[in-house]
């Protein structure tokens, strides 16, 4: 009697989660014009002061001067709240007029001084971020707090102001498309007590607003009814933090979410299930950013360029592009990646070549399993590519074995130039050469905080130059002279590829259109939902 | 004799306080162990090491380790258990929502594991010797063989994946509690259903239940009124260790049902080196053991005059 | 610590409960093996099975043409066939050589450090017994304090102290071990050291380290034997369950909770990646707990009565 009742209990369970549940149709109307997304993080906070890495608040709820967006598929800087600008000869002083008659989403006009204010606030905060804003004449003396003002950055009335740099540069209105230097309201973020985790208090221009974030669970974007813009077809978005990748696999096959990223799905399940049941339903966007390998200069065996070259002419790049990426990433062989304007496509494979490389380690003095050193991979790394760099390095007798770290003693580790090896890769924030020449050669601090420990200060000296040349014809020669040197004489950068991020639309949304750079995080106003789901 | 009592009471209690301090002690040094400054995780790639140290001595981690602990103890003790690195939010504010998830899923799993653990186990009990004993028994061993990962995968897939009965993962209603209250009670229900077994087949041996039957009590009445009553004091002392255990650590099924509890709290606290959060999960987790292992004790003194003496 | 590492204080409740009433005595290994197979077959399958999974591991190499760390890329996720009988990983990798060689983490896991903590604890649980009073108390309030931690916490953030790795793994888990089995020898210490004959010892004036040894100890033998080979099937879940987390062995390495924690990836696309481990796990876990529950019976007179 008793087993029996409780044997009913277990089939009434399902049945009641089965009536609840419903269906999740094209119609349902509870989810009119709701995306429900799902990410593997939640955002650690909506300060662009600091955070670097997650950038949903910032694409979303904030505006910029310029964005940079894709134009006939090329990346292209494009005005946003900048109606125009102009640049003197010089290169040092830029001069803008905003677009007229923008709000922020609490109603508050959007003014001059609120741009001066949000890039101030970057070098007050002192600390992430500061790099752009430290260029402008002052900016070094505010964020030491030697002035109370940022000294380049002069007003003219609401809509127009001027910026002067300390060194002309090339980049910078690119630079100014970057996520961080959003344009954030000065009234609310002075008075903020908790500017960037109370959605209350993080008031920006875009075309969204924080509705609801409950930490570590889901967070809410709803339309800003201000917003400049056009209107968006989506009104709401449920953003999931579901950290566990299959997870969102079973989510999104379940139709519980309504677009799923599908980076950290195996390159193969992506093939044989996503391209072949869902193919129409994909949308491929090609990651502005670089894998690639680095080796320490101050490694007993790394110094020597035989051993690095050997190390490079092992690697199989293409099997590993066609293969552990099925054919979901492009071959890299600069360090300008594909998509930035001065990438240079001559620049020739390094020939895979076993052999060759056994007898260039032996002509260096090498044999079997004298070259060993360790390959640091961070908790979070990609493990199966660290694995077969591993398996293919052992086959020309180099033992690059693999230790695993967590991710803060391995940044602090990389941090002091101590790391022998690693892999990783490298998104870009702005569509300019400077973003990944400088960042990791522009002099021996870079190459040091990157574990590379160049040593051609020459070399680092034009790098760093090369941004002040004006000329974007002049500058793109400057920077592929140079990244023949690094690349192919000096072997200082082994690129691998650059790799294509693929998303999945579900039934109830027609259009996407990802971030230019390939970020996970995207614009939630590309996204466009069929009419049925929207009304 | 009521005295001894409330002097082991108050014995134990001192006990308990002193587990909690020693713990969080031990997590403190541990945690500050490791290789790596914490702020480098928080502040990530492009940091230099000049960021990184003003960031960290605007932390406070820059002065010498007991004055750390001291002050976090001191903290601890007002309620304020600092402000986690990663979420940006006070630790107390955080794992108070966690902890309300996880305490509703370990009252699920505790409903799923009892009820099936006491009727499987009885069942055997009364059927000892034949075909359902050893199924059930066999069952049962599945049920604590079985890596908890292991059933939730079985059940998400099954039931959110082909049968599309349920939510994959996440809860937005009460249905999302199903499946991961099945997958985390499922081992304690083997256990209790082993221990219900072997208590239950041990009271039907005594003498009074002989006298029951000799009076003329029906099978079923001497089964509840005697045998499981008697033979629930065992299991009840399980109980309460298990419910602490459900709540301290249903790690692996909130890992894969995403559901924002403690356990899931833990390990992202670990992973991105959260240590004011860590250390208040971990501190939390002890509690309610603690508080679990003595509540267990407490009824098995009471219960039972032979351990009275031991004890 | 999720229910299914339980096992371990289930059997310690169940042990003590036991303990009770318990007269223990010794027993020779043939007469313990005679009464476990004319009683208990179920238990003598099951040390086939452990057996097995024994030799599998010693003979890895030979069992196998393939490496378990070789790399081949354009033979990713191969369903099963003649060639690999349970297809290959995500990395192109034999499953069943990865099983075989995992089977000795697994094992080691399982064994070595359930030993260690069996040793520490019946050492540490026989002084404590014995000698009473303030070495005790200051012994079992330690032991509750480690008790009292919550077991895959402690082994998490002692993992990530020590960073990922078979040696950390097996420093953890004789960290959290010892202290279950020293608080069941300590019971039975206490009660052996009322007992006729160990009273007589110590009258004789024999030294208090020989009563120990000669006479609590071998007393205790039958319990502590049951209590490993019902720990080792803890010790090897809970292995998989960090492994599983990420904090466990470390690539290259296999090992099966890292084998089903990435495979869990490919479930629906490759289930045999996640399978063939689970299978082996479930194995090899139910074999120790009905060698060990087989092996309560017969060595313990107060079941053994029913």
């Amino acid at each position: 009697m008793r087993r029996r009742t409780f044997v009913k209990a277990m089939l009434a369970a399902p049945l009641c989660g089965l009536l609840a549940q419903g269906c999740s149709s094209l119609t349902d109307r509870a989810k009119r014009g709701r995306l429900t997304t799902a990410a593997s993080s939640d955002m650690t906070t909506m300060d662009m002061a600091h955070n670097e890495s997650v950038y949903w608040a910032q694409l979303n709820i904030f505006d910029r001067l310029f964005e940079t967006r894709m134009v006939d598929d090329k990346a292209t800087v494009i005005n946003s709240l900048c109606a125009n600008y102009s640049r003197s000869d010089d290169g040092l002083t830029y001069d803008f007029a905003l677009r007229e008659g923008v709000r922020f989403s609490n109603g508050d006009p959007l003014t001059s001084s609120d741009v001066r204010y949000s890039f101030s606030r970057l070098l007050t905060e002192a600390a992430v971020n500061t790099d752009i804003p430290l260029q402008i004449r002052g900016g070094k003396a505010l964020m030491e707090k030697q002035a109370a003002e940022l000294e380049g950055f002069r007003i003219t009335d609401d809509t127009h102001f001027s910026i002067v740099l300390n060194a002309p540069n090339g980049g910078f209105i690119a630079q100014l498309s970057s996520a961080a230097m959003s344009i954030v309201n000065e009234r609310v973020t002075r008075e903020a007590t908790n500017f960037g985790m109370d959605p209350a208090e993080t008031i920006g221009s875009g075309p969204y607003y924080v509705a609801e974030w409950v930490p570590n669970d889901h967070f809410t974007l709803r339309y800003n009814e201000h917003y400049w813009g056009d209107e968006p077809t989506v009104k709401e978005s449920v953003q999931r933090i579901i950290p566990d990748a299959s997870t969102r696999d079973l989510m999104f096959r379940n139709g519980e979410i309504d677009l799923i990223d599908l980076s950290n799905i195996d390159t193969l399940i992506v093939q044989r299930s996503y391209k072949t049941e869902h193919a129409d339903q994909i949308v491929y966007n090609q990651q502005v950013g670089m894998t690639y390998l680095a080796l320490n200069e101050t490694n007993e065996f790394l110094k020597d360029v035989r051993v690095r070259k050997a190390i490079c002419m092992a690697i199989d790049v293409d099997d590993i592009v066609n293969n552990l990426m099925s054919g979901d990433a492009i071959r890299q062989n600069g360090i300008i990646p594909t998509g930035i304007w001065g990438h240079n496509e001559n620049l020739g494979a390094a020939p895979f070549d076993p052999d060759g490389a056994r007898a260039l380690l032996a002509e260096a003095g090498y044999h079997d399993g004298d070259v060993s050193f360790e390959l640091a991979l961070s908790g979070d790394g990609p493990k199966l590519l660290y694995e077969a760099i591993s398996n293919q390095l052992s086959k020309i007798g180099v033992d690059a074995h693999i230790r695993v770290y967590d991710k803060a003693a391995w940044l602090d580790k990389r941090r002091s130039g101590q790391i022998e090896a690693f892999l990783a890769t490298w998104f870009m924030d702005y569509n300019d050469p400077a973003n990944i020449m400088d960042v990791f050669f522009g002099g021996s601090k870079q190459v040091k905080n990157r574990s590379i420990c160049y040593p051609d200060t020459d070399v680092m000296a034009r790098i760093s130059d090369a941004k002040s040349i004006l000329d974007d014809e002049e500058r793109r020669e400057e920077y592929r002279r140079l990244e023949r040197k690094l690349v192919v004489e000096d072997r200082a950068w082994i690129p691998l590829y650059e790799q294509a991020r693929l998303f999945c639309r579900g039934e109830r949304v027609e259009r996407f259109t990802p971030f230019w750079a390939g970020y996970g995080d995207f614009y939630v106003k590309d996204v466009v939902l069929r009419k049925e789901a929207q009304t | 004799m009521s005295g001894s009592l409330v002097h082991n009471l108050v014995r134990r209690l001192a006990y308990a306080f002193i587990s909690i301090v020693g713990v969080a002690a031990l997590v403190f040094v541990l945690l500050r162990m490791v290789p790596g400054n914490p702020v480098a995780t928080l502040l990530g790639e492009h940091a230099d090491n000049e960021t990184v140290e003003r960031i960290s001595s605007s932390l406070g981690l820059d002065q010498p380790l007991p004055v750390q602990f001291a002050n976090y103890v001191l903290g601890a003790l007002h309620g304020d258990f600092g402000e986690s690195y990663t979420l940006g939010k006070p630790v107390s504010e955080l794992i108070g929502p966690a902890f309300l998830n996880t305490l509703w899923l370990a009252i699920a799993a505790a409903l799923v594991a009892w009820v099936v653990g006491i009727a499987c186990g009885l069942l055997a009990a009364i059927r000892k010797g034949t075909v359902v004993d050893r199924l059930f028994m066999g069952f049962s061993l599945l049920g604590v063989s079985l890596p908890v990962f292991m059933v939730a995968m079985l059940l998400q897939y099954l039931f959110a994946r082909y049968l599309h009965w349920l939510p994959v993962a996440g809860i937005t209603d009460w249905t999302g509690y199903i499946l991961p209250a099945i997958a985390l009670g499922w081992g304690s229900a083997g256990s209790i259903a082993r221990l219900v077994r072997s208590s239950v087949i041990e009271v039907l041996q005594q003498d009074y239940i002989d006298t029951a039957r000799a009076k003329g009590r029906t099978n079923t009445q001497v089964l509840v009124l005697h045998a499981l009553r008697n033979a629930m004091l065992p299991v009840i002392t399980l109980m309460a260790m298990q419910f602490s255990g459900l709540l301290s650590g249903a790690v692996i099924t909130e890992t894969i049902f995403s559901i924002n509890g403690i356990g899931r709290l833990s390990v992202q606290a670990i992973a991105g080196r959260d240590i004011p959060l860590l250390q208040g999960t971990t501190l939390l987790c002890t509690f309610v053991i603690v508080m679990g292992n003595l509540v267990a004790d407490l009824l098995y003194n009471v219960c039972d005059p032979r351990v009275r003496k031991g004890a | 610590m999720d229910p299914s590492q339980n096992a371990n204080v289930t059997s310690v409740v169940e042990g003590e409960l036991s303990l009770a009433s318990a007269t223990t005595s010794f027993e020779e290994p043939a007469s313990v093996l005679r009464r476990l197979a004319t009683d208990h077959k179920v238990a003598i399958v099951s040390t086939v099975v452990i057996v097995l999974f024994v030799l599998g591991a010693v003979f890895a190499p030979v069992l196998t043409p393939y490496q378990y760390d070789a790399i081949n890329l354009s033979n990713r996720l191969a369903p099963p066939s003649l060639e690999h009988l349970f297809g290959t990983d995500e990395g192109g990798r034999d499953v069943l050589t990865r099983m075989l060689y995992g089977s000795r983490v697994s094992l080691v896991i399982g064994i070595v450090p359930t030993l260690l903590s069996v040793v520490l604890g019946t050492l540490i649980g026989m002084v404590a017994g014995y000698y009473g009073g303030k070495v005790d108390t200051a012994i079992m309030r330690v032991a509750d304090i480690v008790m009292s931690f919550p077991t895959m916490l402690l082994a998490m953030v002692v993992m990530y102290t020590l960073g990922g790795g078979t040696t950390n793994v097996f420093l953890t888990m004789v960290l959290v071990g010892w202290s279950g089995v020293a608080r069941v020898v300590r019971a039975e210490t206490l009660k052996l050291k009322e007992s006729e004959y160990v009273e007589a010892a110590r009258i004789i004036g024999v030294r208090r380290a020989r009563i120990i040894l000669r006479h609590i100890l071998p007393n205790c033998l039958p319990t502590i034997i049951v209590l490993f080979t019902l720990d080792i099937p803890s010790s090897i879940l809970t292995e998989s369950s960090l492994s599983f987390l990420g904090m466990g062995v470390q690539p290259p390495s296999a090992s099966w909770g890292l084998m089903v924690s990435t495979g869990r990836e490919f479930l629906y696309y490759a289930p045999w990646l996640c399978f063939a481990p689970c299978l082996a796990i479930m194995a090899i876990v139910l074999a120790f707990n009905y060698l060990g529950d087989g092996l309560r019976d017969v060595l313990d007179p107060h079941l053994q009565s029913q």
